[in-house]
């Protein structure tokens, strides 16, 4: 077990709120390897944003409730029993979180160099004319042109790409181990998206960072992620190998997932499906599988029980009652037309 | 350039500011009943009385009147008193002036400071004792009026305990050693400042801490305090800035009390005085003047606010 970096086991953050418990993240597992890219993948509201702030004790307790047999293992330590410096060092040192608005993670009144300094200055003993090389550099690294300028210059005065790459430039400023962004694309066009996950992939290859890239686009995804969680309603409901996630989908929601992917190869008059239908109330989720509102397949079964995890290959599992009850069920009901790959 | 037309376009706003409510002030004084020598002439021969009017210009009529006002406020000649002979309203503004504004200037700020100090406390201690504390004292504070504090303060600190004299205020020549006298008008008068700007703040800063970049600063393992100092405050002192304005005409307002229960030889208690008698020079000296003060701290807020917050700047609005 500590040769994984980080292990989560059992998440459940509950937010309670005037109308009652939300139940955001209700018993999340999966482990992370050093230098590994896992995808959390899921739609609106499913519970990316609350799993990442977890990983981080970011959440603010209260309203938010983490429950007591949850744990998210650093090197094989409790993050939730480190005491207030040990927590310090971990944040910003072992691990760092990008953002999904940019603009609204940087602070509109402190200059872009004080913002990535300062995460400098309190980690490492530097001096101010060496930490302020060393955002010259970083900038410079992250595709900043014109550092030197850049860096006394306010959030506001950068287009929303370079303040992301300030937000990565802050976060791989102390060369963590894990690095989580939530959404870091979601804001940026098309073109932008694509040079930011560029960068990001090519700075995690430098310093061998794990990588947790939670986004709603499975395409964001394709050719960064080694392994893939699929989310939904506040549970993993698949997970696997990114080959296996793709071309052999189990889940009927990983299915749907896939089919709203928009792909190149697909004729101009096919229609892009949506997924029709919305998530449970998590609120008072109901008792069964918490797809069965929206899922093609649904059996009495999936109403009442909760899906059982399914095993297919070493590395790739879902909870769902399809294959659990037709032994032995080794086929998806449903065909990716690229199977032959 | 662009900071220079921004000058000029702000200080023809205030000419013409200033221009209407001296006209305003002018015209509500002239249409008022009776004249501010009406009292005094009552028992007096004709002829005595006629001198009299002809002396302070009050037998031409209103427009002539007028005229001659706005010509002597253009040049900064706001005439003689009426009701206090012989005295011009330069003099008495050059005396009474400087007493109200240390007044004002301690009161604003032990309140402001103070009440930022506790905003802090209650925002940083959101939920548990000292949260709750500032609280009810700010409840407290609002809603008991400056004048009753002012009696109760005189009477356990003054009469009772003797620590400070009950009225009076240190004489020209006397600014610091004559501290004693300012304590208990400056605490009377710094009440509201303390609830207001503690409730401002606080919840000011319970919306900063909201914000996603206070999540970013948190996930940099950035201490709680190095968290509140750099990245809380400042964004959190933008709305109070707003609000410096209303503080001067607060305190403005709130010295004509204070100077008339402690006897503060201040403008106060002479404007109260000269609107009560009609005197329209000193009423007119004073409005004028008072009204240049607000315009000038509205000012200064503006230049505040691009100090604090660089997304706005002197021409534009917020981008
Ligand atoms: N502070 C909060 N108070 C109450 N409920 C919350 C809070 N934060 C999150 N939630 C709830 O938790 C659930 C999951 O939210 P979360 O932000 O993790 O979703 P997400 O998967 O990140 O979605 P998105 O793609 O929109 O970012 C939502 O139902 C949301 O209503
Ligand atoms: S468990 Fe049942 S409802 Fe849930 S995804 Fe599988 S088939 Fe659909
Ligand atoms: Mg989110």
């Amino acid at each position: 077990m500590s040769d994984k970096l980080l292990k989560v086991d059992n998440l459940r953050v509950s937010y309670h709120t005037y109308a009652g418990e939300v139940q955001a993240v209700r018993g999340v597992s999966f482990e992370l390897d050093e230098g590994e890219t896992l995808a959390l993948v899921g739609e609106s509201g499913c519970g990316k944003s609350v799993t990442a702030r977890s990983l981080m004790r970011l959440n603010k307790v209260p309203p938010a409730e983490i429950k007591a047999e949850s744990r998210v293992l650093f090197q094989g330590e409790n993050i939730y029993d480190f005491d207030q410096n040990r927590l310090r060092r971990y944040r910003g040192q072992d691990a760092a979180m990008i953002f999904q608005d940019a603009m609204a993670a940087l602070n509109p009144t402190m200059t872009i160099g004080k913002q990535v300094a300062e995460t400098l200055l309190h980690h490492q003993a530097l001096s101010k004319k060496a930490a302020r090389e060393q955002v010259r550099q970083l900038l410079q690294q992250v595709g900043i042109s014109e550092p030197e300028r850049r860096l006394r210059q306010y959030p506001h005065e950068l287009s929303g790409g370079m303040r992301q790459r300030v937000m990565i430039a802050i976060a791989f400023a102390n060369q963590p181990r894990l690095l989580i962004a939530d959404e870091p694309t979601t804001a940026l066009d098309v073109t932008i998206q694509a040079q930011i996950i560029d960068l990001m992939k090519q700075l995690q290859q430098i310093h061998k960072t794990a990588v947790i890239m939670i986004t709603h686009d499975l395409g964001v995804v394709a050719n960064l992620a080694q392994r893939i969680a699929v989310m939904y309603a506040g549970t993993i409901v698949e997970r696997g190998s990114s080959r296996e996630i793709f071309y052999h989908p189990r889940h009927p929601y990983t299915n749907m997932l896939l089919e709203a992917v928009p792909r190149l190869d697909q004729p101009e008059d096919k229609e892009l499906a949506s997924i029709a239908g919305t998530p449970p109330d998590l609120l008072n989720p109901p008792p069964g599988c918490p797809f069965c509102s929206r899922c093609r397949y649904c059996m009495d079964i999936c109403l009442k029980q909760r899906p059982p995890v399914y095993q297919f290959e070493p590395d790739h599992q879902a909870d769902c009652w399809l294959y659990a009850l037709e032994k032995p069920a080794e086929d998806a009901p449903f065909t990716r037309r690229d199977d032959h790959e | 350039m662009k900071v220079f037309r921004y000058l000029i376009k702000r200080l023809l706003i205030a000419l013409i500011t200033l221009y209407i409510i001296a006209t305003a002030t002018f015209f509500l004084l002239a249409l008022t009943p009776g004249d501010a020598l009406s009292a005094r002439v009552e028992k007096l021969p004709d002829q005595v009385t006629e001198r009299l009017y002809e002396k302070y210009g009050l037998d031409k009529p209103v427009m002539e009147r007028y005229l001659i006002t706005m010509k002597g406020l253009l040049h900064g000649d706001f005439g003689e008193s009426i009701i206090y002979e012989g005295q011009t309203v330069q003099d008495i503004i050059a005396e009474k002036g400087p007493v109200s504004a240390r007044l004002g200037l301690q009161q604003m700020i032990l309140g402001v400071g103070v009440g930022l100090l506790l905003g802090i406390l209650a925002a940083v201690k959101k939920g548990k004792f000292w949260d709750y504390f500032v609280v009810v004292l700010a409840i407290l504070l609002i809603s008991v009026p400056n004048l009753i504090f002012a009696l109760l303060l005189q009477m356990v600190f003054a009469a009772r305990l003797k620590w400070f004299p009950v009225i009076g205020w240190p004489s020209a020549g006397q600014w610091f050693s004559g501290w004693k006298y300012t304590v208990l008008p400056t605490l009377a008068g710094c009440f509201g400042y303390i609830a207001a700007y503690s409730r401002l703040l606080k919840a000011s800063m319970l919306d900063v801490m909201n914000q996603d970049y206070v999540l970013t600063a948190e996930s940099k393992g950035l201490t709680h305090r190095e968290v509140i100092l750099h990245h809380v405050l400042r964004n959190s002192m933008i709305p109070i800035i707003t609000r410096l304005p209303m503080t001067v005409a607060m305190c403005i307002t709130g010295s004509f009390f204070i100077e008339s229960v402690f006897s503060i030889p201040g403008l106060g208690l002479y404007y109260v005085n000269a609107v009560a008698a009609q005197d329209v020079p000193i009423v007119m000296g004073e409005t004028v003047i008072i009204a240049a003060l607000y315009i000038f701290v509205v000012f200064i807020t503006d230049i505040l606010y691009t100090i604090v917050d660089p997304r706005i700047r002197i021409s534009g609005g917020k981008r």
